[in-house]
């Protein structure tokens, strides 16, 4: 009830007491939320440990890696990209706390800026793809660019799902609104999760 | 009303039954009937399973002759099976009763009907995602089906899909996709069904169900749920990148042709497969296990035996699951000691499970023994799992394994187990909560009939299957008789299969009571506690339940085997005493206690 008549008042400044005094404890049913997405990355999670497993196990009974005829896979470009969703990704927790601090403009426009970072990194991905493509790298040429397309296509996949849900949960922060705080936590959440695997291929794929 | 209890309340409120025909029966949310979802689509799988065993049976007693009834239908002018078409049949054989009948019947059914009646919840925690499940589920179902229809037919290259035979090398058609495709999606489906099992286990226990506290069936399956979460997903990204193998050219699992590039290797499959696959098999009986905890107590009318001690024994054995799979592998040439770590690991998981059958045993000692169908199921269950785990004792020894490898003698053991423990867990379960999902009990007459077709014909099937493989048998023949030293084994093949078309034939007393059951409307109601038992579904609530199960969340005081307790009797009358029931002496000190 208290909470409720403290709505309409414009937050304090000053983040950490905003927090301390706005911040609502989670009521049951998004706590069963948290536990449920938890357990869901957890093994989703899983998905990706065999991915990388399968890659380990390929690249260790390899007569090279990588094989002589083929390109070297470009560093720096990725490596921005990793910088790029790192701050998609920051601009995702910047999304949860305006939510927590129940300001839907700054919702909206944080999660809007984690989609077009999103995108920058789906483009540069593109780009990537599409030089090694015509220095005839193509995924019919062996374990090596096997590992290579299925990774990151498959990587690029999950960030198409989370564009499209950050992109979404934008449209309908602006209207404001309470029940949309698990929705933003949680899609942040897989968000996090969708950067965490990149980080590691990125480290392995590329670079390793 | 405890502030426990409306706190429980509150976050779970009550919701009105939906009345629109498509929302109570086919898009549900409602866990019982996606319960009954489950078990219809399971069975009817079953039933698939179970004539092609018979269309392979066939081929091992008669070989190259004509199919009766059904054979020219099937096969063409001749009648007869050939080799390709055999290939397919045992492959989708084991897929189907593994993916699609067992699994959905075992934890679809059961997890979904049990987890939110038995630890007191009004629903799963998200009944959304369970609906999705299913649908999902079905999706797959359907792939299998269309698989059959394909050019050049269905999958073929065992149930196992070990590469390369499964890539375009070995199975070039269209049938082999699908069903890759659907082992991938009942995956998916199975990995909604753990995340909402676990969550819901953990958030929606009512009031007083400790985890000490929970039924073993819900250990279980919560067990069962975890290894699934886990692993499934290790599976699905094996059956994944087989598919960019067929559809795409990649080169994961096809070895290599040319020598600079390198190429894929087969045995990565077998990894990734195995990494999944025994704990698969435990995803299997785990929740049979759990089923016979309950049903074995609840029908010796005694606790069960050293309830801790079983519930960390499956604690144990799921996590010793994750660390054996490379038993399976001892023939592909892996360095000896890593052989001989798996070994180790192998043979400790005997000694948790020991505990849990020695616990079976003793919770029978010098119990009052009711034999109702349940019962017996259960019994039959302790049997057969006794004897394919003993069997597992062999094949886990290395030196033993060289020989049994790839022969009948592992089919056996795996039947024993995955088969005949799993299949009559599930019909302990059938059996037992049937009144709980349809209202009124199935006929003991038919079941009694039903049981003895069932066990002595699974226990002669494959106790023939283990002695042939024990003789030398290799497994997946087409024409085992082709091989000299095979041809003094044709009587035993053709016992065999007399004794599994008589299983076969048996399962008609089960439809027959299955269908009287559900459809009947003469037999009696069967009444909210037909058996006499503690746990919450049948203490605190109808049969069937309503739609919202409780009408009241229960307030949990005491563990699931309250049986035979003197006081009990002595303050009741009865010999039982619900989870939540508040008996009149302990009422004030109790109501004291919690208030405090
Ligand atoms: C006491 C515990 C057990 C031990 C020591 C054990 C051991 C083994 C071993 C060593 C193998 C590999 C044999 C070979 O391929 O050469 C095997 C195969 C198998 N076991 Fe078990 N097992 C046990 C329990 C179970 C249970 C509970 C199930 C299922 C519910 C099961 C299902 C299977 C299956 C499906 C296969 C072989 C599948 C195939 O190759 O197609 N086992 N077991
Ligand atoms: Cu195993």
């Amino acid at each position: 009830m208290a909470q409720r008549e403290e709505r309409g008042r414009e937050p304090a400044p000053g983040l950490v007491r905003d927090l301390t005094r706005y911040r609502r404890r989670p009521h049951g049913a998004e706590r069963t939320a948290y536990v449920g997405m938890a357990v869901f990355l957890g093994s989703w999670a899983m998905l990706f440990v065999a991915l990388f497993f399968a890659y380990a196990f390929l690249r260790a009974r390899a007569p090279s890696w990588p094989p002589l005829d083929a390109p070297p896979l470009p560093r720096l470009l990725p490596g921005l990209n990793t910088l790029v969703i790192a701050a998609s990704s920051a601009a995702v927790v910047r999304a949860t706390r305006s939510q927590e601090l129940r300001r839907p403009r700054g919702v909206t426009a944080a999660l809007a800026a984690a989609v077009v970072l999103g995108a920058i990194f789906l483009l540069v991905q593109g780009v990537v793809w599409s030089g090694l493509w015509r220095q005839g790298l193509v995924p019919a040429g062996g374990p090596y660019p096997s590992v290579f397309y299925a990774f990151t296509a498959f990587h690029a996949l999950h960030v198409v799902v989370g564009l499209a849900a950050l992109a979404w949960l934008a449209v309908r922060a602006r209207a404001g609104g309470e029940s949309l705080r698990t929705d933003v936590r949680l899609w942040g959440w897989y968000w996090h999760f969708v950067g965490v695997v990149w980080g590691v291929l990125y480290l392995t794929v590329y670079l390793a | 009303m405890t502030p426990a209890q409306a706190l429980m309340e509150e976050a779970q409120p009550i919701h009105p039954a939906p009345t629109s025909f498509w929302r109570r029966y086919v898009f549900s949310i409602d866990h019982k009937m996606i319960a009954k979802q489950f078990l219809w689509a399971g069975l009817l799988f079953l039933l698939v399973g179970g004539a092609l065993a018979m269309l392979i049976r066939w081929q091992w007693g008669f070989p190259y002759r004509p199919v009766p009834l059904v054979g020219r239908l099937l096969f063409g002018e001749s009648g007869v099976i050939g080799p390709a078409t055999y290939q397919q049949i045992f492959t989708t054989h084991g897929l189907v009763m593994i993916f699609f009948a067992v699994t959905p019947v075992l934890i679809g059914t059961f997890g979904n009907l049990l987890i939110p009646l038995m630890i007191g919840a009004r629903d799963m925690a998200f009944p959304r995602l369970n609906m999705y499940s299913f649908w999902t589920f079905l999706l797959s179902q359907l792939l299998v089906l269309a698989s059959f229809f394909a050019p050049l037919g269905s999958a073929g290259a065992g149930w196992t899909t070990y590469t390369p035979l499964s890539t375009n090398v070995g199975m070039p058609g269209m049938g082999q996709t699908l069903v890759v495709a659907a082992i991938f999606v009942t995956g998916v489906s199975s990995t909604m069904g753990a995340v909402n099992y676990i969550t819901t286990v953990i958030r929606l226990r009512a009031p007083g169900m400790t985890y000490m506290r929970l039924p073993l069936t819900i250990w279980g399956l919560w067990l069962t749920a975890i290894l699934n979460a886990l692993f499934v997903p290790v599976l699905g990204s094996a059956a994944l990148l087989l598919l960019l193998d067929r559809s795409f050219g990649t080169e994961f699992f096809v070895a290599g042709a040319s020598a600079v590039r390198g190429g894929g290797d087969p045995i990565l499959w077998q990894h990734l497969f195995w990494i999944f696959g025994h704990p698969e098999v435990y995803i299997m009986i785990l929740p049979a296990w759990g089923i016979l905890g309950d049903v074995l107590s609840f029908f010796a009318r005694k606790p069960h035996h050293w309830y801790r001690g079983t519930v960390w024994a499956m604690v144990l054995v799921t996590v010793l699951s994750a660390m054996v799979y490379g038993h399976h592998m001892f023939m592909t040439g892996m360095s000896p000691l890593l052989g001989e770590g798996f070994m180790l690991f192998t043979l400790l998981i005997s000694i948790p499970s020991m505990v849990v059958v020695v616990n079976w045993v003793l919770t029978l000692w010098q119990g009052s023994l009711r034999y109702d169908t349940p019962m017996l199921f259960a019994l039959g269950t302790v049997f057969v799992f006794g004897v394919g785990g003993l069997t597992g004792l062999f094949l886990g020894d290395i030196s033993m394994d060289l020989y049994l490898h790839d022969t009948m003698f592992v089919v056996g053991h795996f039947h024993f187990t995955m088969a005949a423990a799993s299949v009559m867990g599930a019909f302990t379960g059938i059996y037992f909560w049937f009144p709980k999902m349809f209202g009124r009990r199935l006929g003991e007459r038919l079941g009694k009939i039903h049981f003895w077709f069932t066990f002595l014909g699974l226990t002669l099937v494959f106790g023939g299957q283990l002695l042939a493989g024990y003789a030398g048998q290799e497994r997946r023949l087409f024409d085992p008789f082709q091989y000299t030293f095979i041809q003094g084994l044709r009587g035993l093949n053709r016992w065999t299969s007399y004794f599994a078309f008589a299983l076969f034939t048996g399962q008609l007393f089960f439809v027959v009571n299955f269908f009287r059951g559900v459809f009947g409307r003469r037999a009696a109601p069967a009444g909210p506690n037909p058996w006499h038992v503690t746990t919450l579904e049948w203490t605190a609530t109808s049969s069937p339940p309503p739609f919202h199960n409780f009408d009241r969340i229960p307030e949990v005081v005491r563990g699931p085997h309250e049986l035979s307790n003197p006081e009990v009797r002595r303050l009741t009358g009865r010999d039982f005493a619900g989870q939540a029931e508040l008996l009149p002496g302990d009422g004030a000190a109790a109501v004291a206690a919690r208030k405090g």
